[in-house]
């Protein structure tokens, strides 16, 4: 009987453990399965860049995507290299590239108003830098949006974007 | 050799026990918007950078990727004016002005939180293609202006976003005058 209660104890503490490691980790888990996916479906490796289309009722890589933005996305790897992003962004609209740990948190967020030019320049490194336009990440491996706003849905405007979009380059 | 058969059995029954439990919790919170700040029938959470396990969790859950408060606010509502839950059995209009920021925009989702298929394909009305003169109409049947299609959900939600807001605004989300949606005549 003594044994019971103990083997009970036990299982109540470790069940307290693996409930609290797995609200830790929720969001990290939910990044590896959209890591996954994204690799798996869209034929994406670490440091290549991928351009999404505006979204629509068909995305269903991440929950409540914005359908006004077009959305370029990189999940980084610093294990080996630096990474330099450069674009020719728009002029007039909202646009803002930001990054992300694997636990989901926003660490670093810049918009257009934010940025003294439209061509974007930068590099993401995992060294020590306090270069202009050199942004340290605090984790080897994570991922980088990059946001464009699509406010008027004419084709024109659309292709525009579209252009623009893919002067996104990763090398 | 007892212990050899009740170890594994005791490390797999609590990583079930606690992994289910844990899940269960962050869905509850979600449906329940727990974590998150209340005006009248829309939650905000405005900060992303979050240091509590639960809340990142939840965030994770219901709108990963998502932006701090000085450069995005995601306004959450499950339910009309009346506290009852949207749902494409009837139609809404949406009255009142979005709170002040350099873009703002309605977009609404089905239950699973993914965007909801149309004959328009339209999902979202924002601040460039609103007719300023006639009212939003969340609506399943086809209208001309300023309509928000919402399929043929049995539930849904609307999310108000709006990008570089002012300081005014994310510093006081919890008295912000915000839009109603109100249950209208189909």
């Amino acid at each position: 009987m003594k044994k019971i209660f103990f083997y009970l104890w036990i299982l109540l503490i470790m069940s307290v453990c693996s409930y609290n490691l797995t609200i830790h980790y929720i969001p990290n888990i939910v990044y590896t399965v959209f890591h996954y996916k994204i690799e798996k479906n869209q034929n994406i490796k670490d440091n290549e860049i991928k351009h999404f289309d505006i979204p629509s009722d068909q995305s269903r890589n991440v929950v409540m995507p914005n359908p006004d933005f077009l959305y370029s996305t990189i999940f980084y790897d610093l294990s080996e290299k630096d990474l330099n992003i450069n674009a020719n962004m728009p002029d007039s609209t909202y646009w803002s590239v930001s990054f992300y740990k694997p636990n989901t948190i926003n660490w670093f967020v810049k918009n257009d108003q934010e940025f003294e030019t439209n061509n974007l320049d930068l590099t993401l490194t995992f060294n020590d830098s306090k270069s202009q336009g050199v942004i340290k990440s605090p984790v080897k491996k994570g991922f980088m949006i990059i946001r464009i706003l699509v406010e008027k849905k004419d084709q024109n405007s659309i292709d525009y974007y579209k252009s623009l979009q893919k002067s996104i380059t990763i090398n | 050799m007892k212990n050899k058969v009740i170890i594994p059995i005791l490390i797999l029954l609590s990583i079930i026990i606690g992994g289910y439990t844990a899940i269960s919790k962050i869905n509850s919170s979600t449906q329940n918007n727990e974590f998150s700040i209340k005006n009248g029938n829309w939650t905000v959470n405005p900060n992303m950078d979050l240091k509590n396990s639960y809340q990142r969790a939840y965030i994770s859950r219901i709108g990963v990727f998502a932006l701090d408060e000085k450069e995005a606010l995601y306004f959450l509502s499950s339910k009309d004016n009346d506290g009852d839950p949207l749902t494409s059995d009837f139609d809404y209009q949406i009255i009142g002005t979005p709170p002040k920021g350099r873009y703002w925009s309605y977009t609404l989702y089905g239950e699973d939180y993914f965007l909801v298929k149309n004959v328009a394909n339209i999902y979202t009305i924002n601040k460039e293609n609103l007719n300023i003169d006639k009212p939003i109409i969340v609506s399943s049947s086809k209208k001309d202006i300023n309509w928000l299609p919402s399929g043929t959900e049995t539930k849904f939600h609307i999310i108000l976003r709006v990008y570089n807001p002012y300081e005014s605004v994310y510093k006081n989300l919890e008295s912000l005058d915000l839009p109603i949606i109100k249950k209208i005549e189909k």
